[in-house]
């Protein structure tokens, strides 16, 4: 069920995800942004305005205010979550959830940056933007930054912090699935007027749109974007996958089917979740409510096809 | 059938060449040309690919398909590629070593020529060959056509003695469009009566049923169940339209579509999940290609065709429909007709002619039945039951 219309306010809005933006500014008119709170209104969605770097015209700021809503922003003291590029966390705002995009290649040499603001943030979202990349010796070395990782988080408990790492906490507080939902829980509404799946699908493609302000929304094959009809992923319990419909389509051409390197990223990060909750247990009574996460033996669930095909 | 091939078979086809002699009007090659014609070069480096891989390839044995366009047009070619083959898969020691077949689906139009004879005398124990022959003249020729229009029947049939003696267990392939169905009846009789013991028929995946089709072709299904049944002949042939294991619910989740178990290679050097993903065969949809002969598969594009099933390509009707076995699917044609580019929603065109002939279906067999039993033949019938070879799609 759709619950949040991501509103691009221009086409070199910020990316917060794996997605690149374009540099190029076009700024969706404000009569078109009306439009689209107000179909957001009708359709009882939350809006979520991504912003761009350069400032918005001053009447914008007030029909943008008409609609309670969330601002993602660039390194930006009024948003409520605030992308980090460069590994530049001097102008992050630490009570919003930071958002750092990064290859795997800077986030190998800067991963140990984040020891320094784990403790301190509210929340950190690691994106890391070429996952189809990854090749075996990237995979042990992922491993081991997690490794390093869920220690320097470990040591957060045991000062009765309670930090977030979307690699490492998001799986133990995890029941269910929670990906990204693009076209089943959110859609993006572009500078063009038209409705995308995300706004990767937009910058990829303009013409892939799934329908307009005018014409409504038209998601054919919409059964697609759920849990339900993905095969390889309704038997997983990588629960905190951010199971990327456009990393898929890109990957396999199917929006419903993960690729290999993004099933083996969510198992390393759901095997170092595993270690982390064992051993917080042992600092006392800390996260007992939580259900046990089982030991696999793989870390791509196509490997195990003919179990539950 | 068809899944037990495939698991314990891995077919792989060359695209030798997209030009064919004949422009039968039920073609699903859209993009058939004389250009494109593969490369001894590029069917060694497909081999060697293929070979090199064993470890990704766990099927006991290997079904090499030829096909076109007409793949006989290029017997030249085929026979270095066999000869390769063969040299490759002994000087390896593969494990596919006498357990592979060459099989070939033609039009017939050239078996006869030296050249094809040869080939088929020196490959003999290890060949399958099909020839696509409609049934009586009026029904082959109505699609069967050359580029001039004129029908190919004359051609075909004077060749079919041979191909029988030579295979005599080989049946003959008969696909079913609207403007088929008066003359089925009359055209499963004659390949009968051409000493064709079986008929593998089945009717298109495209969307190209008119209104009251279905009933038309339940009647054709019941006329010829009564043909076959009074007359005996269901002792000595087999008719594919009738089969005890379709028209039940399912209550398996599998995939009835091969495609992606199956690798298919074009004259460029293009790996596809099966030909019918080639943009020749497509009328509006890009290619799918998997990988190519100097960079081998990716598999993250084998992915969503190794895990599909079929509830999750399937409409809520296919999942409750009742008459669900035996109801099948083209993957390519799914992809093809579908309103996005995915292979995840299965077409519906042929629900009505599915249905149409379960009803003949459960007709052909209590009418059986009940003779057999009347005549206390039933435990005979059940011994010494016809066995066709089965088909490779």
């Amino acid at each position: 069920m759709l619950q949040y219309l991501n509103i691009l306010l221009d086409d070199s809005a910020v990316s917060f995800c794996h997605y690149e933006a374009e540099k190029k500014q076009r700024l969706m008119s404000i009569d078109m942004l009306k439009a689209g709170i107000r179909f957001a209104m009708m359709e009882n969605l939350m809006i979520q305005f991504v912003f761009p770097d350069s400032p918005l015209p001053k009447e914008y700021y007030s029909v943008i205010d008409s609609i309670d809503h969330f601002n993602i922003k660039r390194n930006s003291e009024d948003s409520d979550v605030c992308v980090v590029e460069n590994w530049d966390f001097s102008k992050a705002n630490a009570n919003v959830p930071i958002v750092v995009r990064t290859t795997k290649e800077v986030f190998f040499q800067k991963h140990q940056l984040l020891n320094g603001i784990i403790a301190q943030a509210k929340r950190i979202n690691i994106i890391i933007t070429n996952v189809n990349t990854f090749n075996n010796d990237d995979f042990k070395e992922y491993k081991g930054i997690l490794d390093a990782l869920r220690e320097q988080v470990e040591r957060v408990y045991i000062d009765r912090k309670s930090p977030q790492l979307n690699l490492l906490t998001d799986r133990m507080m995890l029941k269910e699935m929670n990906n990204c939902g693009a076209g089943d829980t959110n859609i993006t509404l572009a500078p063009n007027g038209k409705f995308y799946v995300c706004p990767a699908f937009y910058y990829e493609d303009k013409g892939d749109s799934i329908g307009d302000l005018e014409q409504g929304l038209e998601i054919r094959n919409k059964q697609l974007y759920k849990l339900e009809c993905a095969p390889i992923c309704r038997h997983c319990d990588a629960f905190q996958c951010k199971r990327c419909i456009w990393l898929n389509r890109k990957a396999t051409l199917e929006v419903n089917t993960p690729s290999h390197e993004q099933c083996v990223l969510a198992h390393l990060e759901r095997n170092a979740s595993r270690d982390l909750l064992h051993n917080i247990r042992k600092l006392g009574s800390l996260l007992s409510e939580q259900e046990d996460i089982n030991e696999l033996d793989y870390l791509d669930p196509f490997d195990k096809r003919d179990e539950w095909q | 059938m068809e899944s037990d091939n495939l698991i314990r078979y891995k077919n792989i086809t060359f695209i030798v060449t997209k030009d064919c002699q004949l422009a039968c009007k039920y073609c699903y090659l859209v993009g058939k040309n004389s250009k494109e014609r593969m490369s001894f070069e590029i069917a060694k480096q497909a081999i060697d690919y293929l070979l090199d891989e064993k470890r990704n390839f766990r099927e006991a044995g290997v079904v090499w398909d030829f096909i076109g366009g007409e793949p006989f047009l290029e017997i030249d070619l085929i026979r270095q590629i066999c000869n390769y083959i063969k040299f490759e898969l002994y000087r390896r020691n593969h494990k596919w070593f006498n357990n592979y077949r060459f099989n070939f689906s033609t039009n017939g139009l050239n078996y006869h020529e030296s050249k094809i004879q040869k080939f088929i005398e020196e490959n003999l124990s290890h060949l399958s060959i099909g020839i696509t022959i409609d049934g009586t003249k009026r029904k082959h020729d109505l699609n069967r056509i050359h580029r001039n229009g004129k029908g190919s029947y004359d051609d075909v049939v004077k060749n079919i003695p041979l191909w029988q003696k030579q295979f005599p267990n080989e049946g003959t392939k008969v696909t079913i469009s609207s403007d088929d169905i008066p003359y089925i009846k009359e055209s499963v009789l004659h390949l009968y009566d051409l000493g064709i013991h079986a008929v593998h028929i089945n009717c298109v995946f495209e969307d190209v049923w008119k209104e009251g089709d279905d009933k038309l072709f339940e009647k054709q299904l019941v006329e010829l169940a009564d043909e076959i049944i009074d007359n005996d002949l269901y002792k000595h042939f087999e008719c594919s339209f009738y089969s005890e294991e379709i028209g039940k619910p399912l209550t398996d989740n599998g995939n009835w579509c091969g495609a992606g178990m199956m690798i298919a290679v074009d004259a460029a050097g293009n790996f596809y999940p099966c030909t019918r993903f080639a943009a020749y065969s497509l009328r509006s949809k890009r290619p799918i290609i998997i990988g190519n002969v100097k960079d081998g598969i990716d598999k993250n594009k084998l992915r969503p065709f190794l895990t599909l099933n079929r509830t999750a390509q399937s409409p809520q009707k296919c999942i409750d429909c009742e008459v669900a076995s035996g109801c099948a699917w083209c993957q390519g044609e799914n992809y093809d007709a579908a309103d996005t580019n995915t292979i995840y929603q299965r077409s519906t065109a042929i629900c009505k002619m599915h249905k149409a002939r379960v009803r003949a279906n459960n007709y052909y067999w209590n009418k059986l039945y009940r003779k057999l039993e009347l005549e206390g033949t039933r435990d005979e019938f059940e011994k010494n039951r016809y066995k066709v070879k089965p088909f490779i799609c």
